[in-house]
């Protein structure tokens, strides 16, 4: 579990982050959001103690992280790919993790097994590409077999077959229990992993949401020859139709189930029957579109 | 499974071994000392030097080749990002500077001081004949060859903390540099009362005061010169220690 409360950090007259509060529970995968320089790279350094915060405090599994006595077995993380010695090989990097606990060499041939890097293992880290880099970065995170996974931009330089394969790692550690928490700047990339969403934008909150609420269902839309024929046939309370086209409607408080069956028990022929959300993207937008520090002008 | 001041000093060893560096400056670190002392043992033929001045007469380019190890150790931490996986590991922090203080310092000592015997036997065997011999049984020969040991070592830490402190080899080395030649050779360019006041507690003069076989005039003794250096040595460490609790990794 991390605990992050009301946390502000300034870099000079800069605030970087700005009175944040949230919580990453166990059992779950954290999306964390926010467009870049929103200050999330800012509150991981910060929840492991890289950096310190100007106000507030940050609790991982219930106590300050500098006072934790395996801090590997209390979290794993991230924070950046590449921190890591270029003239090491991965195997000393992890070594090197490793002693400082006392954790023997077999968990770091283990991990780097999990992580598909056991024929490199005695390469030099200066060799790797961005992808390696990254799943050097994750076995690092992996060695105390954490009870917090915190990943920044794990996904980043990785290939369409390490995205899926870093999907299926968070979400089979939240299974197991473990907090994971990541971050993006890519709405796509996380809602198909996070069960809760944490948005910020310019350091500040901007949402603390579970992916299924932060979709909002808009209607069905429907395309029939007769829409005057199916609006009589499904009106009811707390059902709007609205008329989007000469054949088509958009439908609001019915599931294109009922819809469909309504018109088949009627006989009215239907062209398209299609659930409408908003993408999740688009919400993502429109929620963070203020609060983007860097943009192209127009 | 947790943290221990042994692990931490393990891990820091697993650092320091595993880079190719190390080996290579260690070994230029140990030939220079060995190759000078050789040469120097050879051509010499005054009276002004004994065997064992002569002998360690490549210890001034060992500390110089030693201090940017420590300092390489140190500062690329921070030049390679390493330092972030570092301090996530140990967020206490101090025991990393103590832990890699150690590691070099140990290290250096240990190659340097047979470094330094090395230096002294071949020398021996190739002395000019002018120079009179002598044995590690006369007078202050081991606490002269025990002490170039020890000196580098200390110089080792000293790179160490300068590389922590400055995050940046560049810089670090060039402090060393400055500390250990320029400095010396600037002092007689001020007032001679200041001059002659100052100049026996530079740093390197210092630190070189104990492999002299006996005290020049305008030195320290040999082992006040040690005590004078690893101040030096102590107060950039305690330098280093407070810029690596207060501020952001």
């Amino acid at each position: 579990m991390i605990q992050v409360r009301e946390v502000t950090k300034r870099y000079g007259a800069k605030t970087v982050v700005d009175r944040l509060s949230f919580t990453a529970k166990p059992g779950q995968v954290t999306g964390f959001l926010g467009p870049n320089g929103a200050g999330k790279s800012t509150t991981m350094r910060m929840i492991v103690g890289l950096d310190a915060p100007n106000s507030g405090d940050i609790l991982v599994n219930g106590k300050p992280y500098v006072s934790a006595k395996a801090p590997l077995r209390e979290i794993g993380v991230l924070i950046e790919a590449k921190a890591v010695h270029p003239g090491r090989t991965a195997v000393s990097h992890l070594l090197a993790l490793a002693r400082t606990h006392g954790i023997p060499r077999s968990r770091v041939d283990q991990v780097l097994d999990m992580v598909g890097l056991s024929t490199v293992a005695h390469k030099r880290v200066g060799a790797f590409s961005l992808g390696m880099g990254q799943r050097l970065g994750i076995a690092a995170a992996l060695l105390g077999d954490p009870a917090v996974v915190m990943l920044d931009e794990p996904v980043n330089g990785l290939d369409p077959e390490g995205v899926l394969w870093v999907r299926n790692l968070l979400t089979g550690l939240a299974a197991e229990g473990r907090t994971v928490m990541l971050s993006s700047h890519l709405m796509s990339e996380v809602s198909l992993i996070a069960d809760h969403l944490v948005i910020v934008g310019r350091g500040r909150l901007l949402a603390d949401t579970t992916v299924a609420d932060f979709v909002t269902a808009e209607g069905v839309r429907v395309v029939t020859p007769a829409p005057d024929e199916l609006r009589t046939v499904i009106a009811g309370p707390g059902i709007t139709v609205t008329s989007t086209g000469a054949e088509e409607l958009l439908v609001a408080g019915a599931s294109a189930r009922e819809i469909g069956l309504a018109a088949a028990t009627r006989g009215i022929p239907l062209f398209e029957l299609t659930p409408q959300n908003s993408s999740l993207e688009e919400a993502f937008m429109d929620l963070t579109r203020d609060a983007v520090e860097y943009e192209a002008s127009r | 499974m947790k943290i221990t001041p042994g692990g931490v000093v393990a891990a820091e060893w697993t650092k320091f071994s595993s880079l190719r560096s190390t080996w290579i400056t260690t070994g230029i670190s140990v030939l220079l000392l060995i190759a000078f002392g050789m040469i120097a043992s050879a051509s010499f033929s005054g009276d002004t030097m004994t065997s064992v001045d002569l002998a360690l007469s490549g210890s001034i380019l060992a500390a110089l080749s030693v201090g940017v190890l420590g300092a390489l150790l140190g500062a690329s931490e921070y030049t390679t990002g390493m330092i972030r996986a570092t301090l996530a590991t140990v967020p206490r922090r101090s025991p990393v500077l103590w832990s890699k203080s150690l590691v070099a310092g140990a290290a250096a000592f240990v190659t340097m001081t047979i470094g330094a015997f090395a230096a002294f036997a071949l020398g021996s065997a190739v002395l000019n004949e002018k120079v009179g011999g002598l044995g590690l049984g006369d007078d202050g020969v081991l606490r002269a060859l025990l002490g170039a040991g020890l000196y580098l070592g200390l110089v080792a830490v000293l790179g160490v903390a300068l590389g922590m402190l400055v995050r940046s080899s560049a810089g670090a080395i060039a402090i060393l540099t400055g500390a250990l030649l320029v400095v010396p050779v600037l002092a007689p360019l001020l007032p001679d009362a200041i001059s002659d006041a100052v100049t026996p507690y530079l740093p390197g003069n210092a630190g070189s005061a104990v492999m002299a076989l006996a005290p020049a005039e305008g030195t320290l003794s040999p082992w006040a010169g040690l005590a004078v250096f690893a101040g030096y040595v102590a107060v950039t460490l305690a330098a280093a220690a407070y810029r690596l609790k207060k501020t952001d990794a």
